[in-house]
């Protein structure tokens, strides 16, 4: 990377403030919600009442009679297409069944929400009920009732085993686990649960669709990929991918809950029967059960080792919860197993999993993907050995961690690793080896806990067009939807890094169908390191065409000519220079034609190495580029009830290079409180087939006085050579540690595990009686 | 249906509203009929609203050294007065821990006793304070003590058409109070309270404890208390205390916690609370 | 078949305005619908996740759980309507340098809670801060740099 002499104004390496931020503290920046259309109708949604059922028929005609009412829309209205990530097993709206309590069945488009909300209440659909199937357990059993009778004939991205109610399997292993257990002097085996999570974004998912006269239909949406929600809709709906134009507005935050289609096919389907734009917003309490969650995990995990620390073998088996549609669930489980050995050195790990349809809601992408619930079992178990081989837990990990240079799990080379500095720098800043600062209060018991993680940075594929102005001024256009954690500034900053002008001069374009070019999608940590890589290589195209214009008119050599901050390029070592602003001129007017720089890629390292290990199911075949984290939190339970509260907290996260470092802290935090609400308080709960707290007063989640005042976000950066100036993803390495370090603080606390989450009040307080019985025993 | 907002200035010409429209909701606060509302679980024809009775708004001290609050009395306000000390601390307490500032600034304790939500965090306090609740209606006023408000889940001595007016405190007594909550975070309903007081001289203290959130309505067993009368430090006497308290609960399962928890916690709230009462006086 | 409207006025952002609602529509709905004023959000419609809270007389309240026709007289203020405030603008300055805007849906009803705690408490410590912020839900910052924009404005403020 080569020195920059002057530093670039709002250039890479400086927190400098969102661009939107000024629209959003003013109460100016329009979410979906706020926008409104000339014509526009509302649209209300009719949720199955069943969790498993067959649909007969529909009697519409009192809802199209009802006040205001223009459209009613039923599964008869919408074509056979189906759509999924993974396995296209879903159509727009629920056809001759029904899965799930909650699912969109019908729909109504009327001049008021209330209105149409109203008119919903009066369709009456035909259901023949169903025995449900309300665990993966009762999915797997011999006679346990199918819910997708057509799974062998869905399309399907990859080999993923589907039969039955297993909508995919997955299985990856390396050396030979099965014998590799007779070499082990000490063997730890668990089983563990975690639970499923609300998303809580807390704008609800909506969209607002209007069609052309000549049939074309334009589609905002709260979305994380604008290319995701058209091809969605475009599947579900059979529709020719050149008339759905996607747009966005400002996203009031995603976690994975607005990455894959929640009800954009409905709001066009509506909109182009009513004739008029509708505009659809789910409330909160169909943001609940409508939508998507977290996996719920159940992991039995087994960890193997010699009795002076080194690691020989580990195994982790899944079962997973897919709900009633795949969504992203093959992926997810795939994920997990491949994050599931965790960032060590095993000689022989295996990991394998099933994916169970049940008639609940579908299960999807949330931040970590899988990790958090691996990372909660596999990090419980090796700090449990380093208390039986009395080794510190630090210690323990430093002798087997992965290092630069060697392999992920399956083979692929990790080209840069923090983990080292990570380590270091918790240990430091936390006092590791002191424990907590203060002594526990009367009534109250203090632990101290570690963990550590990995994840991925790139995947799929994406894309820039950088453009110069006629005055010099750039516009980059990735089509990468903004959803609050800042990708339009951090890659704006790295145009104008690249290009050396100040970040005022960069503007960035929405993402839309029709201009931007393919981004597969905000999510899996990708943005800065996928796309950027497309803007710098993009940029880099820029620059070589000014320096192509500058040497004519400068007449030199294109060796001789640099860039210079503030939109100049010069003859190295001459005062002789030109504003961007004459180059572009003399492009657009006279010679050359306007600047454009392109650049689309496809993610290319393959995730695995047949030499290496084997792998059935692999859902990715090029998935890498890893970051890396370690956190240590310091608990206090409460004695009397069992409540667990943290005190401080620490995590490092090697980022590779902090484009925006304020921006990287603020993902850091906000990773935290999400992975703290997942290892001590949210759960969403079914009562039966029906979800028993779909609303914000049943289901919590952390408030400003829930948090630790002390959270301190350490950056470390180990340069990833390919990355976009050595830039790595960190939008999910931050949750996925949480449950585990707080696990392990509460072991300290308590001397109990606990290996199922949420760990409530309830749980730690059962660990603590048992091992206080047993100390006096 | 067309729907009416009335807003009467006196409690009488809100009861002739009652008596005229009986369908008709009374509207305190809003939190939670609003709220309802907003869910589709109310759809009224009629709102009564309840914030232009002056009568019904403040808190005062009566010529007996009693305290008379006005239904309509937000959570802030209660939750900042002086007035509320010693053995009634605990009625301040529980008001700052009602939910956020922002709901505190629109909810009112009549709205909130007359709702009673078992997880709610007056009832725990008043029951333990000895309120009086009273209620008005056309034929005329009557008072009902706390522990006799709650009948059933969700159901009061409110009878159709009365309206909660007023909560008369008796007057402090000196001492230590106060209100100990778990729950899942901050705000949310309480799994489990205890409102406790503690008064009298040294070697004579006598204590007061209604626990919250584990049965209809909150639990108090002041038989219990008095034979602790003058022997709190004695841990098998609060421990009868406890078991007394356990013997009266009625807890339920619910996605806040389980009914067995909450059995196994009443005695060690107890306990803790106790503690916390101690370690103020010590550090007074 | 038509529903009994109700007709007041209410002082909104130091204007006047004219509601024609019907007796049960929410402050929240009609802000937003009746006069497009959308920095108010809906994130909940129970009173819980706190990007509806606007400033009615002064007191940080749920405009989702708040009748408009109770409204009548009173005095509404909405983030859009601060103007020139030297407290607010201090604090969305604060917000938006400091990292305290993520998404932003939740950054509304932020500045209306700060804004009432900076009236009550000049120089609030770190504490009565997160108390003040305690019924404004975010999902995306985890607080921190919320509550550091609160505290710097303050400073700022009154040094």
């Amino acid at each position: 990377m080569s020195e920059i002499l002057e530093r670039v104004a709002g250039g890479v390496g400086q927190g400098v403030a969102k661009r939107e931020n000024p629209e959003k503290v003013n109460g100016r920046a329009l979410y979906i919600a706020d926008l409104y259309r000339p014509g526009m109708l509302h649209g209300a949604i009719l949720a199955s009442p069943h969790a498993h059922a067959r649909i007969r028929g529909y009697d519409v005609s009192a809802a199209l009679a009802a006040p205001g009412v223009v459209a009613v829309l039923t599964g008869d209205d919408v074509g056979d297409g189906r759509m999924g990530a993974f396995i296209k097993d879903e159509h727009a709206l629920a056809k001759g069944k029904t899965l799930y309590v909650g699912e969109p069945v019908a729909a109504v488009a009327a001049e008021t929400e209330e209105q149409a909300r109203a008119a919903c209440r009066l369709i009456r659909v035909d259901y023949e009920e169903l025995p449900a199937v309300l665990s993966p357990e009762e999915g797997l059993a011999p006679d346990a009732p199918i819910l997708h009778e057509g799974l062998a004939g869905y399309f399907k991205v990859f080999d993923a085993g589907s039969e039955g109610n297993i909508a995919s399997r997955s299985i990856f292993s390396e050396g030979d686990v099965d014998s590799a257990w007779a070499e082990c002097d000490l063997i730890v085996e668990d089983e563990f649960t975690t639970q499923p999570q609300a998303h809580l974004a807390i704008e609800p998912c909506g969209a607002l669709a209007e069609m052309d006269a000549a049939g074309r239909v334009t589609l905002w949406s709260a979305n994380q990929s604008v290319f995701r929600v058209q091809a969605n809709v475009c599947e579900s709906l059979s529709l020719p991918m050149s008339r759905l134009r996607c747009l966005t507005p400002h996203v009031g935050g995603g976690f994975g809950n607005k990455m894959e289609p929640h009800i954009q096919p409905i709001t066009v389907a509506l909109a182009m029967k009513a004739g008029r734009p509708v505009k659809l917003i789910l409330s909160r309490e169909e943001d609940f059960e409508m939508v998507r969650a977290r996996h719920p995990f159940r992991i039995r995990m087994r960890t193997g080792v010699k009795k002076d620390g080194t690691f020989v073998a580990r195994e982790c088996e899944a079962l997973v919860d897919c709900g009633a549609f795949a969504d992203d669930s093959p992926g997810v489980l795939g994920y997990a197993l491949l994050m599931a050995r965790g960032p060590y050195r095993f000689p022989h790990a295996k990991s394998h999993g099933r994916l169970i349809y049940t008639n609940k809601l579908r299960f999807g992408a949330y931040r970590g993907f899988g990790n958090p619930q691996v990372t909660f079992a596999g990090e419980q178990q090796i700090d449990e050995i380093a208390r039986r081989l009395e080794i510190d837990p630090i210690a323990l990990r430093r002798r087997n961690m992965v290092g630069a240079g060697e392999p992920w799990f399956l083979g692929q080379t990790i080209a840069s690793n923090g983990l080292p500095e990570c380590l270091d720098a918790v240990e430091a800043a936390s006092g590791w080896k002191d424990g907590p600062k203060a002594a526990a209060a009367p009534g109250k018991r203090r632990g101290r806990g570690l963990a550590v993680t990995a994840h991925i940075s790139g995947l799929l594929g994406t894309g820039a067009i950088v453009r110069m102005l006629e005055d010099g001024s750039i516009v980059l256009n990735t089509g990468a939807t903004d959803i609050g954690q800042g990708s339009d500034t951090i890659l704006s900053q790295m145009c104008a890094e690249a290009l050396k002008v100040p970040l005022d001069r960069v503007s960035v374009a929405s993402p839309d169908t029709d201009g931007s070019p393919y981004n597969w999608g905000t999510t899996a940590s990708r943005v800065t390191y996928t796309t950027g890589r497309a803007v710098v290589a993009a940029a880099g195209e820029v620059e070589r065409k000014i320096k192509e214009q500058a040497s004519e008119m400068l007449e030199c050599a294109v060796e001789d000519l640099e860039l210079r901050p503030g939109g100049r390029v010069g003859v190295a070592g001459a005062d002789k220079e030109l504003p961007f602003a004459a180059i572009s001129a003399r492009a657009h007017w006279a010679v050359g034609g306007p600047i454009v720089g392109t650049n689309t890629l496809v993610f290319e390292q393959a995730t695995h190495d047949p030499k290496r290990g084997v792998a059935l199911g692999l859902p990715f075949p090029r998935i890498g580029v890893y970051s890396f984290g370690a956190m240590v939190v310091d608990v206090e339970v409460d004695e009397a009830s069992g409540q667990v509260k943290v005190v401080e907290a620490w995590s490092a996260v090697d980022a590779g290079r902090a484009i925006n470092p304020l921006l990287v802290e603020v993902q850091l935090e906000g990773a935290f409180v999400q992975g703290m609400g997942f290892a001590l308080v949210e759960e969403m709960v079914w009562d039966g087939p029906r979800l028993a707290n779909p609303s914000l007063m049943d289901y919590k989640i952390p408030t400003s006085r829930d948090v630790p005042a002390a959270l301190h976000s350490i950056i470390v950066e180990a340069p990833e050579p390919g990355g976009p100036f050595g830039a790595k993803g960190v939008g999910e390495i931050g949750i996925n540690p949480v449950a585990a370090a707080i696990a392990n603080a509460v072991f300290e606390a308590t001397g109990a595990r606990q290996r199922h989450l949420p760990m409530t009040p309830e749980r730690v307080l059962d660990g603590l009686l048992a091992h206080d019985a047993e100390d006096r025993s | 249906m067309s729907r009416l907002l009335h807003r009467p200035g006196s409690v009488d010409e809100a009861l002739a509203l009652l008596a005229e429209r009986p369908e008709a909701r009374l509207l305190a606060g809003g939190a939670t009929l609003v709220a309802m509302r907003n869910a589709g679980l109310v759809d009224a024809s009629a709102y009564v609203a309840l914030d232009g009775i002056a009568e019904l708004r403040g808190i005062e001290q009566l010529p007996d050294g009693g305290l008379r609050i006005g239904a309509m009395t937000r959570h802030r306000e209660t939750a900042t007065c002086g007035l509320l000390r010693d053995s009634l601390e605990v009625v301040r307490r529980a008001a700052s821990m009602i939910a956020n500032p922002v709901v505190r600034n629109m909810g009112t304790m009549g709205g909130s006793v007359a709702n009673a939500d078992p997880g709610a965090d007056y009832p725990a306090a008043l029951v333990c304070v000895d309120v009086e609740l009273e209620l008005a209606g056309t034929e005329g006023r009557r008072r009902v003590p706390a522990a006799a408000f709650v009948q059933d889940w969700y159901e009061t001595a409110l009878e159709p058409g009365e309206i909660l007016t007023a909560i008369f405190l008796p007057p402090p007594r000196t001492g230590r109070s106060t209100y100990r909550k778990l729950a899942r975070v901050s705000g949310d309903y309480a799994i489990a309270s205890c409102a406790m007081a503690l008064t009298g001289g040294q070697g004579d203290e006598e204590i007061a404890v209604a626990i919250g959130g584990c049965g209809p309505g909150p639990l108090r067993d002041v038989g219990a208390e008095a034979a602790l009368r003058g022997r709190l430090d004695d841990p098998g006497a609060l421990a009868a205390l406890g078991e007394a308290l356990v013997a009266l609960a009625d807890p339920i399962d619910d996605v806040r916690a389980s009914a067995d928890y909450r059995l196994r916690v009443i005695p060690r709230l107890v306990r803790a609370t106790l503690d916390d009462l101690r370690s103020e006086r010590r550090a007074a | 078949m038509s529903d009994h409207v109700e007709t007041f006025e209410i002082a909104v952002n130091g204007q006047r305005r004219r509601a024609a609602v019907e007796a049960d529509a929410t402050l929240l709905t009609w802000l937003r619908d009746g006069l497009q004023a959308t920095g108010t959000k809906r994130g909940c419609n129970q009173g819980v996740c706190g990007s509806c809270t606007v400033m009615i007389d002064g007191w940080p309240q749920r405009a989702c759980l708040s009748l408009a026709a109770a409204c009548e007289g009173r005095e509404v203020r909405t983030v859009e309507g601060y103007g020139d405030d030297a407290v607010m603008r201090t604090l969305q300055r604060r917000f938006a340098e400091g990292g305290a805007v993520q998404c932003g849906f939740c950054t509304s009803g932020m500045l209306i809670s700060a804004r009432r705690l900076l009236a009550d408490s000049p120089r609030p410590d770190e504490a009565e801060v997160r108390a003040a912020l305690s019924g404004n839900l975010c999902r995306c910052t985890g607080y921190k740099k919320i509550v550091d924009a609160v505290l710097l404005a303050a400073e700022e403020l009154a040094p």
